[in-house]
């Protein structure tokens, strides 16, 4: 019986430690275990990613997308940047996929709108060349080009090194970046505004008719 | 073969994000699910990026603060946009590509003035 057990855990665990041995074999010098993450990653990254663009259903879309978010965020933990990775989930999965959801809702283009079709033959080729064309150009440039660095292990950051950088030399593009936020959020406000005027009829200077076809012609 | 520096792997897996993103650019048919593509694609951009500043003597602070500026620009692109298909739907009814790019044409807004007429 121990035997027998013995026998299948050795079944289980021999494709593993032939994976093992073939990547110490053809990636030296790296932690295995962190190989092993790494595809673990790109699994999560190509499954969500797939999801994303090949979902009829835009909501199943955006939950690809999550998933792709939480594979990028795993890589980035495993380039030793973890606050990176805690902003992609902030600001990703929490603000820019709750607005996708918006988007989704508002356009009720759930389950019946045109994207649920399927596409035309057409614009599969052509989804299949935009797929494959940077890769066929970007691969190859990738793997002729590598620098010959002298890899030292990856360390991770300390984030106050990260805000102390925000404050001091990239004061600039931090500031910048906060007008493009408020621009671009007053901006949404004003191009939502400017349409409701025939719903709240209370609002002075937005329901005179006139002004109304003014704006819209 | 040659072993793989970590470099080359993070590139090749932003690399991935990119040719996903646009595969979705292309074959979507309204403004979200581009608007889906397009996150992807810049989710690649930041990746890189960091992978850049990370497995190079390049310096560490400045690649992840662009990342983060990155992340910061896409969040105010994606906020123009959801405001951007909200006043599409209103004026079209619809957000599809091919109905949107006929802007110009006298039948949409004809179909402009009907839905006005209703309200």
């Amino acid at each position: 019986m121990d035997q027998a057990i013995e026998q299948i855990l050795t079944l289980i665990w021999s494709p593993l430690r032939a994976l093992d041995a073939f990547l110490a074999e053809h990636l030296p010098g790296q932690e295995t275990a962190a190989i092993a993450a790494y595809a673990f990653y790109v699994l999560v990254i190509l499954a969500g990613g797939l999801m994303a663009i090949g979902s009829r259903n835009l909501v199943r879309a955006m939950l690809g997308l999550i998933l792709t978010f939480f594979g990028v965020a795993g890589m980035y933990l495993l380039l030793g940047s973890p606050f990176l990775a805690f902003m992609q989930l902030l600001i990703y999965v929490g603000a820019v996929c709750v607005l996708i959801f918006f988007a989704v809702m508002l356009t009720k283009n759930t389950n019946e709108g045109e994207e649920f079709k399927l596409p035309s033959p057409a614009s599969a080729v052509y989804g299949l060349l935009a797929f494959i064309l940077p890769l066929a150009v970007l691969v190859p440039l990738i793997l002729v080009n590598a620098p010959n660095l002298k890899q030292e292990a990856i360390e991770p950051t300390d984030t106050s090194y990260l805000g102390e950088g925000l404050i001091t030399e990239n004061v600039v593009g931090f500031e910048l970046i906060s007008i493009i936020l408020l621009v671009a959020m007053a901006g949404a406000v004003f191009l939502a505004w400017r349409r409701q005027p025939d719903k709240g009829k209370n609002q002075s200077g937005q329901n005179d008719p006139a002004k109304t076809k003014e704006l819209r012609s | 073969m040659t072993p793989l520096s970590p470099l080359t792997l993070f590139l090749l897996a932003s690399l991935l994000l990119l040719s996903l993103g646009l595969a979705g650019l292309v074959t979507r048919r309204t403004l979200v699910g581009m608007l889906i593509s397009v996150e992807l694609m810049l989710n690649g951009a930041g990746l890189a990026i960091v992978a850049a500043a990370k497995c190079t003597p390049a310096s560490d602070i400045h690649g992840q603060l662009a990342a983060l500026f990155v992340m910061g620009l896409a969040a105010a692109e994606a906020t123009l946009v959801l405001a951007m298909i909200l006043v599409v739907q209103k004026r079209f009814g619809k957000v599809t590509l091919d109905d949107v790019s006929a802007i110009r044409s006298s039948d949409a807004l004809d179909s402009t003035d009907l839905a006005e007429s209703d309200i």
